[in-house]
């Protein structure tokens, strides 16, 4: 598995585990537009948790932007593939 | 209606088991989910706790870590938060939620900037501390109508500086800094709370100090959502408020069960010899005393401390009574089993013999075998690990929540004495006939009273405690006994127990409730340290004395079975109690009877307090 894979698997779960949703239903597509649970306070949660996860800081204008899996994925890749 | 399936008992620990402490909060949060799952009604009512939180800033993620950890401690907490911002107003409205919610426990999660930062930016600085303990005044306003209306204990967080001050090198002259104005609000509060029987104070300093300052806040989250404790600060509270909760319900430690050797003091005393084992001022040996000092405060707050290990008796009592540096004496402790036997039957032996059920008992054991194989063997009672590390005994023992002593009474201190008058008692049943001779023998003797202001709090004591000899184990709080207390609807009787080997105190309370023609027993119960003696019959006697005298033809009890009170469940049939068509058990009164143990003597009540002070002001 390549860290990009890696780090998709452990985004998956966190979702998983912080939106209350079955694993296998996250995928591409997944977004706070199809997840019920996926309210203001567990976003906030959310980009917590990712942040302490991947030891990275997301700029307030990614943080309003992280509102699906695939965006998540992608800002994580900027932050830690740089260049 | 399809039926609900059935409650496993382990399922709680199981979930809990998934998420080791000091876990992210994502893995709490996936976690309480699956607690959510178990349906709360099918969860047994003694397993289950009301915890209020009511807070200053958003607490939301912070309830699924407080359900985890409970759950970790075999609790099923059901949470009310008030809503955001909300706090002083729920306390103030004895109509709001809060108070619908009837908690257990209720906790005031404060951050301080909300009660000065509007003056610190008008004013500062503070200069005054009358200035300072004045805007506490607001919320000891909200905790005078929870005094009336409200249920449970109180918990409050003291306040923390929770950054670096800026305020620059001189500000140690003023006395207007920042620093200044937190310790006038702690003084007030700590003062304040102290007069108060049923509010304590979190050690929410404490707490950060231990998590580390650098680590107990998220400035990201309380800048973007007003979310401020980290993950790590979320867990230590979450564990230090479900001590409070356990102790709330009844179910704290009541009992400390303590290995010798490496756990009392190092070494092996069998192969080293008194002189050998390591015990003193000086290390090896000096982590050893200051581990006893901190076991002797538990116990001083009534925690009884007993000894089960594997040594050879004499020996191992020579070394209690005349090693030089020892502090825990043979006198410290209510009950030993010091003998090469498995340690599982030998601390069934030690429940027995105190009357202690395994779940209110403490393993403290420093072999990681002798822990697994007790686990195995009594699943019911709490065997925390412990650190391998001798010098770390003391931290640690200091960070069990499930050691915290709500109220403190003179019979918490006497309890480990009553316990030793106890065993002098099991000796003299030994040597006499009959079990009636053997009463005779006791000098029984029993001082019946109504409640008073110096037996309140026992009162309360015993009916939040008192789990075996209890007809319904209805928990009622202080302010609802004080209420009944002055009410004519009620009568609360205390007796208070006395035999030739000592004073068990006031150990019994029936609260009745005094109808035209009938008198209903509401609540029945006698601690456990005086079952056997007959005085239960006593008591009855004394109110159906005072119902006859009053006019009354019947009395009318319930039998609630609550799992643990098996011993009291023939009291009423053996008292001439039938019971009826409405599930109440009822007994005419007629001319005379229950009769009055003729083996037990009244005493007068004399007015003198026998209650001291509950918790220190």
């Amino acid at each position: 598995m390549s860290a990009g894979d890696e780090r998709a698997a452990r985004v998956r779960e966190l979702l998983a585990e912080v939106l209350d949703v079955p694993l296998p239903s996250i995928g591409p597509g997944f977004s706070a537009a199809t997840a019920g649970s996926w309210t203001s306070l567990n976003h906030l949660m959310l980009v917590s948790q990712l942040e302490g996860e991947f030891g990275v800081i997301f700029t307030n204008a990614e943080i309003g932007e992280l509102t699906s899996f695939d965006r998540i994925v992608s800002a994580l890749a900027q932050h830690l593939e740089p260049g | 209606m399809t039926p609900l399936p059935e409650f496993a008992g382990g399922s709680l620990t199981a979930v809990a088991a998934g998420v080791p402490p000091g876990s992210p909060w994502s893995t709490y949060q996936s976690a309480a989910r699956k607690l959510d799952r178990i349906p709360a009604e099918s969860v047994p009512e003694p397993l289950r706790a009301r915890v209020a939180v009511l807070g200053s800033f958003t607490l939301e993620p912070f309830l699924s870590v407080l359900r985890v950890e409970g759950a970790r401690a075999g609790l099923w907490i059901e949470t009310y938060l008030a809503p955001y911002g909300q706090y002083l107003g729920e306390l103030l409205d004895p109509a709001s939620g809060l108070y619908r919610f009837r908690p257990h426990v209720t906790f005031l999660a404060i951050d301080g900037d909300v009660l000065w930062h509007q003056r610190w930016t008008e004013n500062p600085p503070l200069l005054s501390e009358p200035v300072v303990g004045g805007l506490l005044t607001p919320l000891f306003a909200g905790l005078d109508v929870f005094d009336h209306a409200g249920t449970g204990i109180v918990v409050v967080n003291d306040f923390i500086l929770p950054r670096r001050s800026t305020e620059g090198v001189n500000a140690f002259r003023s006395k207007g800094t920042f620093a200044h104005t937190v310790a006038h609000a702690n003084k007030h509060l700590r003062l304040r709370l102290a007069a108060r029987a049923h509010t304590f104070l979190f050690p929410l300093a404490d707490l950060v100090a231990q998590v580390g300052r650098n680590h107990a806040f998220n400035w990201r989250t309380h800048y973007r959502g007003h979310v401020s404790w980290s993950d790590a600060l979320m867990g230590a509270v979450a564990e230090r408020y479900v001590g409070f909760a356990l102790a709330a319900l009844g179910k704290a430690t009541k009992c400390i069960v303590l290995d010798l050797d490496n756990t009392l003091w190092g070494g092996v005393l069998g192969e080293e010899g008194p002189g050998g084992i390591a015990l003193g001022h000086h290390w090896p040996g000096s982590e050893f005393v200051d581990f006893q000092r901190e076991l002797l405060d538990l116990q001083r707050q009534g925690i009884l401390l007993t000894v089960c290990s594997k040594n050879n008796e004499e020996e191992a009592l020579a070394a209690l009574r005349t090693h030089p540096a020892m502090l825990i004496r043979e006198e410290h402790l209510a009950a030993y089993r010091i003998n090469w036997e498995d340690k599982a039957s030998n601390i069934r032996a030690i429940a027995r013999e105190l009357n202690i059920g395994l779940e209110h008992m403490l393993l403290i054991d420093d072999s990681p075998h002798e822990r697994a194989w007790v686990r195995e063997q009594l699943p019911e009672l709490r065997i925390p690990e412990m650190p391998a590390d001798p010098s770390l005994y003391a931290h640690w023992v200091g960070s069990l929540s499930s050691l915290i002593v709500l109220q403190h009474t003179a019979e918490d201190a006497q309890r480990t004495r009553q316990y030793q008058e106890s065993r002098s008692r099991e000796a003299y049943r030994g040597a006499v006939g009959s079990l009636e001779d053997f009463l005779r023998g006791l000098e029984i003797r029993v001082e019946i009273d109504l409640v008073g202001e110096n037996s309140v709090g026992r009162v309360v004591q015993l009916l939040a405690k008192t789990n075996q000899f209890n007809l319904t184990t209805r928990r009622h709080d202080e302010p609802t006994i004080r209420r009944r207390a002055s009410a004519s609807e009620w009568r609360i009787y205390t007796m208070r127990v006395v035999d030739r080997f000592g004073d068990f105190g006031l150990t019994a309370v029936a609260i009745v409730s005094p109808g035209p023609d009938v008198w209903h027993l509401e609540s029945f119960l006698m601690s456990c340290r005086v079952i056997g003696k007959s005085v239960e019959t006593a008591l009855l006697a004394r109110v159906a004395a005072d119902a006859r005298e009053a006019g009354a033809s019947a009395l009318s009890a319930e039998f609630v079975d609550s799992g643990r009170n098996q011993v009291a469940a023939p009291f009423l049939a053996n008292h001439g109690f039938t019971v009826g068509d409405d599930a109440r058990w009822h007994r005419s009164l007629g001319a005379s009877g229950p009769e009055w143990p003729g083996w037990v003597e009244s005493i007068t009540p004399t007015g003198v307090a026998t209650i001291a002070a509950r918790v220190e002001s």
